[in-house]
């Protein structure tokens, strides 16, 4: 009753409140990749050091040098790179129409349509690599960059339906209503008038489809050789039997996560308005 | 020897009539390194291509299993851990052929008992380590030092050959800056090492697959091994925290003077390390049955579902014929004895002469080759193992509690 009385006199004690569960709760988030970012600069011989040490006492980078020169490193960031755009864009191009349709004719088929993206959400994806690999291999795909732009996509394209469904859902219908009585035909409402309205849901959806193509580690390791090979594969074979190397790995992973923290500052605008999107109604 | 093998290569290459022009080798990144120059010479002498797949250490199970339920395979060679071969055994083809009295008697024993699943040999040893007696040599050679242990405890201080000797001298090292030895408490490999120099028959399980968890060796094993952290007080007190890597990098920054460690750690001390240049390696300690170690050998196997069987199977010949080939890798390592002897009098490779003879010693033996291998290791040996470095539970009752679940899991 003391707290309610003193924040009620001075409201700026609950917002410091706030402000500093807020800040707690990044730092939870932060931490481990602040130690990432920390064990990258670190010498070889303190990598490891018992007891560790959270910052470098020595900065360096010559973990970032030997990472570099990690034969197939550069190339397999490229591969990350083209299979990560072409999966968001192929997930955009199938997922944004289909779930356009099914939320605005609301039929049985399309509601079962929609449960069956949360049903194949659900299969874990260990379970799926055995059938991936026949697949692929029986069409000629294995260790090419469509096969594992198809097998990305099939991953992603549930997740992205599932997302833009929930946008599409908070879409006034009366905004495409009125694009038709101003003689807009269904497609050319859907293309001009709804998807602008959608900026910020189809930026979120892309960038969660982007995540999940980068990051993804299971189908690359079962799916590619030599040829497409993406960056968390050679990442992970910093791993040897014999030993880890902390260094040049976290340094990999550094610069793996750049490109992921870039897309996100650069489409901060359009996350931002796509998470509130639909959360004040006039 | 090495001549042998080469002409006996040639001429199984003489006989592989349809040749395929290109192979494809699973490996690990060890794999690679190790095994890359011996094939760029056998595409040489060959004409046949060999396209190395490199994943991480436990892609190459997850893909090979893939490969296999796929009943399809783009591998024609997979180079895998000992502790898989029991999991491929029914999936990869027997190499009988191959093991020939010349290879035989050039490998040490337990890495040619370990190929063998069934009566099947089912991979022809590739490489193999075995944990040695790693020690600061700087330590030991101070005449300080000697003169000290020496009054201490009766006798020269020298690299440990005993269980006694160990626990003497990681107690004499043992300061307020630095603990004489670590005990690793992720790992049982060590323990199991110990289990064999006590005179049992097998680990865990005996040749007949019995479980033998509770015999007076594993038990007398894992006092010795716990005895440093709970007895002596000269290794660290956080040993459910120390692994390889950690015990590893204890020694490097001169927190500890002794370790066991897989010998290939020889060649790859940091430059900038505390030890370096101060580190001695000795073979393994004996116990009762003398010296012993557990290998941790890599086989090439072939997949059954390969296309190319001939051809990876004169790369498999190839391979072995010309084992020295991979030495000078970073990691240096491999399985023919030969091979190890050619480099032991060179500079830089010290710790091939205590590894082979850990290898070689006739208490040596491999962890058993047993689909349920893993599955004993997580249900009943690991928690006796970590149950006895909390220093608090009676290990006779661990090791006899670690046997019943194991006897359930076998149903025995």
């Amino acid at each position: 009753m003391a707290d309610r009385l003193t924040s009620r006199a001075n409201p700026d004690v609950g917002k410091t409140v706030i402000n500093g569960l807020a800040l707690l709760l990044v730092l939870s988030y932060a931490v481990p990749y602040v130690y990432l970012v920390s064990t990258s600069l670190k010498p070889a011989a303190d990598v490891q050091q018992i007891p560790p040490s959270f910052f470098p006492d020595r900065v360096t980078l010559e973990n970032f040098e030997t990472a570099i020169g990690t034969a197939g490193l550069p190339q397999a960031f490229l591969n990350s790179a083209i299979v990560a755009v072409l999966t968001t864009v192929l997930s955009l191009l199938i997922a944004v129409p289909a779930a356009y349709v099914a939320t605005s004719y609301r039929r049985p088929l399309t509601v079962s349509f929609l449960l069956f993206a949360l049903v194949t959400r659900m299969v874990p994806p260990v379970s799926l690599g055995v059938p991936l690999f026949q697949l692929l291999k029986s069409l000629g795909l294995l260790d090419t960059t469509t096969g594992l732009v198809l097998a990305h996509t099939s991953n992603a394209v549930p997740l992205a339906l599932l997302l833009m469904a929930a946008f599409f859902e908070n879409v006034p219908k009366d905004l495409e209503e009125a694009a038709r009585i101003d003689g807009c035909s269904r497609f050319q409402a859907f293309l001009h008038i709804i998807l602008p309205v959608m900026r910020g849901g189809m930026a979120i959806t892309a960038l969660f489809s982007f995540i999940a193509s980068w990051n993804e580690f299971l189908f690359a390791l079962l799916l590619t050789s030599q040829n497409s090979k993406t960056a968390p594969i050679v990442i992970a074979e910093f791993n040897s039997v014999y030993g880890l190397a902390w260094g040049p790995m976290t340094a990999a992973a550094v610069l793996y996560s750049l490109p992921v923290i870039l897309v996100t500052l650069v489409l901060q605008k359009q996350i931002i308005g796509g998470l509130t999107f639909g959360a004040v109604k006039g | 020897m090495k001549t042998f093998y080469t002409s006996a290569a040639v001429v199984a290459l003489a006989a592989g009539a349809a040749q395929a022009q290109e192979i494809t080798v699973l490996v690990e990144g060890g794999g690679l390194m190790l095994q890359q120059e011996m094939a760029e010479q056998f595409t040489e002498e060959t004409g046949i291509e060999v396209n190395f797949v490199e994943v991480p250490y436990q892609g190459v199970f997850d893909r090979l299993s893939a490969e296999i339920a796929s009943g399809t395979s783009n591998f024609d060679v997979a180079t895998i851990d000992v502790v898989w071969n029991a999991a491929f055994a029914d999936h990869v083809e027997d190499l009988s052929d191959l093991f020939t009295e010349e290879v035989r008697s050039d490998l040490p024993q337990a890495l040619i008992d370990d190929a063998n699943v069934d009566g099947r040999m089912i991979g022809m040893p590739a490489w193999a380590n075995a944990e040695v007696v790693f020690y600061r040599k700087d330590l030991f050679e101070s005449a300080e030092n000697q003169e000290a242990f020496a009054e201490e405890y009766g006798y020269d201080l020298a690299p440990p050959q005993t269980w006694q000797q160990w626990r003497d001298m990681a107690e004499f090292f043992t300061t307020e800056d630095m603990m004489g030895t670590s005990v690793n408490g992720l790992n049982p490999e060590e323990w199991m090492a110990h289990v064999l120099q006590a005179g049992s028959p097998g680990v865990v399980l005996d040749e007949d697959g019995t479980v033998i968890l509770d015999n007076e060796a594993h038990r007398a094993a894992l006092e010795f091994y716990r005895a440093p952290l709970c007895e002596d007080g000269s290794a660290p007190e956080n040993a459910l925290e120390i692994g390889w890597g950690e015990e590893q990098n204890l020694f490097y920054q001169g927190q500890t003077a002794m370790m066991k460690f897989w010998a290939h750690a020889y060649r790859l001390t940091p430059e900038d390390s505390q030890v370096s240049g101060r580190v001695g390696v000795a073979p393994m300690i004996a116990g009762e049955a003398g010296i012993a170690g557990i290998p941790g050998p890599w086989y090439n196997v072939v997949p059954s579902t390969s296309e190319n069987k001939e051809a990876a199977k004169q790369f498999v010949a190839y391979a072995i014929a010309n084992n020295g080939l991979g030495i000078e890798a970073p990691l240096g390592l491999a399985a023919a004895n030969s091979a190890y002897e050619s480099y032991m009098d060179t500079e830089g490779y010290e710790h091939f002469e205590p590894l082979l003879t850990t290898l070689s010693a006739p208490a040596t033996q491999g962890r058993p080759i047993h689909p349920d291998y893993q599955e004993l290791l997580d249900q009943a040996v690991i928690p006796a193992f970590q149950g006895a470095l909390e220093c608090d539970d009676n290990v006779g009752e661990l090791l006899e509690e670690a046997a019943e679940i194991a006897r359930d899991i076998l149903d025995q």
